[in-house]
């Protein structure tokens, strides 16, 4: 039961896309995948949309004339939890680090895999379905503890001394998670969940490896660890002060 | 430059002055002998006539002499005895011998008591006087003391001071006028050689003369220009890359009704190659303008951060974890930099290895790879983005599009370089040299 407010148990999705091309196309494969599509061609056509139907969750495209995809993310945002997966034309991280403030739940970069985009679809209605609100926490922003600081726009980890540290795109993932729920006790598969998606890397990547590689670069006695901790039968947790900057 | 200024007015002033020299004795000879042959001529025709010698002052007056009070060897002045002579004969006079002394002046001589003040401070300021004696031809004397101008040792010093005078009004100026035009030229050297489009930098202060003004106003403009056109460029390319994405993405949706995995696996992987070679281009063009600014970076984390990105996508790329090694750079291109080595290395060689080195100078990050490297002849080639497009159909011996091009484009914008070179045993290594500072 995903929601109960829809007809039976499809999930309605709001597809909103100026371009033809891709939405007409897009909507058909999400309706084989098994889910309900409304579409819109512009930001007023998904706003009447989403007051006559009950919708699950928006999938909408950034660059559109007129009202475009950042300032619709904003309106959904205020008027209620629909999950938004936005589709986003440029590389540039500066629209999809905006969009995710503006409090979207996640992002594709066009061209996107379709299945890809099923996949997290379904995740992210997984959650909003085991959470009864949104977990996601916004993922842009800086998170400072124990002397780090890990900045999600550029996707560095920056020491006491100012130095960056690259992380790897799972490395990232997985210190995303655990600072965004610190103290908070995350089994394998959560963090497999949690982690996964936002590229295609980690999939099949053992957590308990990407662990040890993160405990070497940020913990003191990487044998001994003080700020990624591993809970007894359960999984890891993050000890540590977080401050979001 | 300003020396030879300085050395071609002291020539110039020692030229005048040699001329003013000669000009001066030929002045004095003829001011000596003037008087001296009116005198002597008049001397010689008094005594001709019976008169009596004498008149003036005791200090001008002629003398008759039985003998000449010339003692032999004095210093003579040939020059001046020839002039005499020569004017004497002129005037009729008939003369034998002819001898000249210059006597120092003493202000305490007494024949200086009947003479005026200001004919006594002129024969002092001279310094010496000049006896001339003639011989008549009954072997009588006419003798007569002039004033006479003392050796010219003073002219030198004379010279000094007029060159210093000369250094002082022409060269100072001359160096004041040079620095007006040479500094603001200078500026606008170092203004043009760090002209960096994405560094917006204040424009020129307009300075120095007129030529050089319009110089710094048309230079101004220039930059303008530039930075106007480069940034048209970005928004041309951000619309072309906007433009082919979307027809891109509606291609790798549309796929997805393909039934034949295999061949919809191929068509997904053929657009994924032409999306990156957009992106390639993207960055490419997009470089001159970076948007982050360096940072210091542990390169060590970041070759690591890479390689292991390589790694979950199930990749054999070899690192052995190095130490922290603090490089000031911009991260982001620098990863994509070392991802195409990597890339390129992986597709010709299946897999690659990957070392960091570093000494006090500098850091070696290198790729090697054991696919078929690249004939030594092509080994420059293959940097050259467009060159690479046209010969690219020849797959085998390194088409290997943009990738490399735009790697060696991001390590050149951050100092430094990159190297290939064939391996021993077969491969490619390419060595990526950063400069520590």
């Amino acid at each position: 039961m995903l929601n109960t407010d829809t007809m039976g148990d499809t999930p309605h999705l709001l597809l909103v896309d100026d371009e033809r091309s891709i939405r007409e196309p897009l909507a058909q494969f999400l309706t084989r995948q098994g889910f309900r599509v409304t579409q819109a061609g512009d930001a007023e056509g998904a706003r009447a949309r989403m007051t006559a139907y009950a919708i699950d969750l928006v999938i909408l495209d950034i660059m559109m004339p007129g009202e475009d995809g950042l300032s619709l993310t904003r309106h959904i945002r205020e008027s209620g939890e629909i999950p938004v997966i936005l589709l986003t034309a440029r590389t540039e991280e500066t629209d999809r680090i905006v969009g995710l403030e503006m409090g979207a739940d996640d992002y594709v970069v066009k061209p996107f895999s379709p299945r890809e985009l099923a996949a997290r679809v379904k995740v992210i209605l997984r959650r909003a379905a085991a959470g009864g609100v949104r977990q996601h926490a916004p993922e842009s922003g800086s998170f400072a503890f124990a002397g780090w600081v890990l900045k999600s726009g550029e996707r560095t980890l920056v020491d006491r001394d100012g130095v960056s540290v690259p992380l790897s795109t799972g490395e990232y993932n997985l210190l995303h998670a655990l600072v965004t729920r610190p103290r908070q006790v995350l089994t394998r598969d959560q963090l497999l969940d949690l982690t996964q998606g936002r590229e295609a890397a980690a999939f099949d990547r053992a957590i308990d490896n990407q662990v040890s590689r993160l405990r070497r670069k940020i913990e003191a006695d990487p044998k001994a660890p003080d700020l990624i901790k591993t809970v007894w039968g359960g999984g890891y947790t993050l000890a540590a002060e977080v401050t979001r900057l | 430059m300003a020396l030879l200024i300085a050395v071609a007015l002291f020539l110039a002033q020692a030229i005048n002055f040699g001329l003013l020299l000669q000009e001066r004795r030929q002045a004095r000879l003829d001011q000596a002998t003037g008087p001296a042959v009116t005198r002597i001529v008049d001397a010689d025709e008094r005594i001709a006539a019976g008169k009596k010698i004498g008149g003036g002052g005791s200090w001008s007056r002629t003398r008759v002499l039985a003998a000449s009070p010339i003692p032999p060897g004095a210093e003579r002045l040939d020059d001046i005895e020839r002039a005499l002579r020569v004017a004497l004969t002129d005037a009729g006079v008939k003369a034998n011998r002819i001898e000249t002394q210059v006597l120092p002046i003493s202000p305490n001589d007494p024949r200086l008591r009947y003479v005026s003040q200001s004919r006594i401070e002129r024969l002092l300021r001279a310094g010496a006087e000049l006896v001339v004696a003639v011989e008549r031809p009954d072997g009588q004397w006419i003798v007569l003391n002039i004033g006479w101008t003392r050796n010219d040792s003073t002219i030198l010093w004379r010279l000094f001071a007029q060159t210093a005078i000369l250094y002082g009004v022409v060269l100072v100026p001359l160096l004041w006028a040079g620095r007006r035009i040479s500094r603001p030229l200078r500026r606008l050297a170092t203004a043009a050689r760090d002209f960096h489009p994405s560094t917006a930098t204040e424009p020129i202060v307009e300075s120095g003369p007129q030529d050089v003004r319009d110089v710094i106003v048309a230079f101004n403009a220039l930059r303008l220009r530039v930075t106007a056109m480069l940034e048209e460029k970005d928004r041309m390319l951000g619309a072309i890359g906007h433009d082919l994405r979307t027809p891109l993405a509606a291609l790798r949706v549309r796929i997805e009704s393909v039934e034949d995995d295999t061949d919809r696996a191929k068509m997904a992987d053929t657009i994924a190659e032409m999306n990156r070679t957009l992106d390639d281009i993207l960055s490419l063009a997009r470089l001159g303008r970076p948007s982050e600014p360096p940072t210091e970076v542990d390169l060590a984390a970041l070759v690591d951060a890479v390689v292991e990105d390589f790694r979950d996508l199930g990749h054999s790329v070899g690192f052995e974890e190095a130490d922290r090694l603090q490089v000031r750079l911009r991260p982001s291109p620098m990863r994509r930099a070392l991802r195409n080595l990597i890339e390129n290395a992986l597709k010709y060689g299946k897999s690659a290895e990957v070392t960091l080195t570093a000494t006090p100078r500098e850091v070696v990050i290198a790729v090697c790879d054991r696919g078929p490297g690249i004939p030594a002849d092509r080994l420059g080639d293959v940097f050259e983005a467009f060159t690479r497009l046209e010969t690219s159909r020849n797959k085998e011996t390194g088409g290997i599009g943009l990738g490399l091009a735009l790697a060696r484009a991001i390590v050149r914008e951050a100092g430094g370089d990159i190297a290939l070179e064939n391996r021993d045993g077969g491969g490619l290594i390419a060595r990526i040299t950063l400069a520590r500072h």
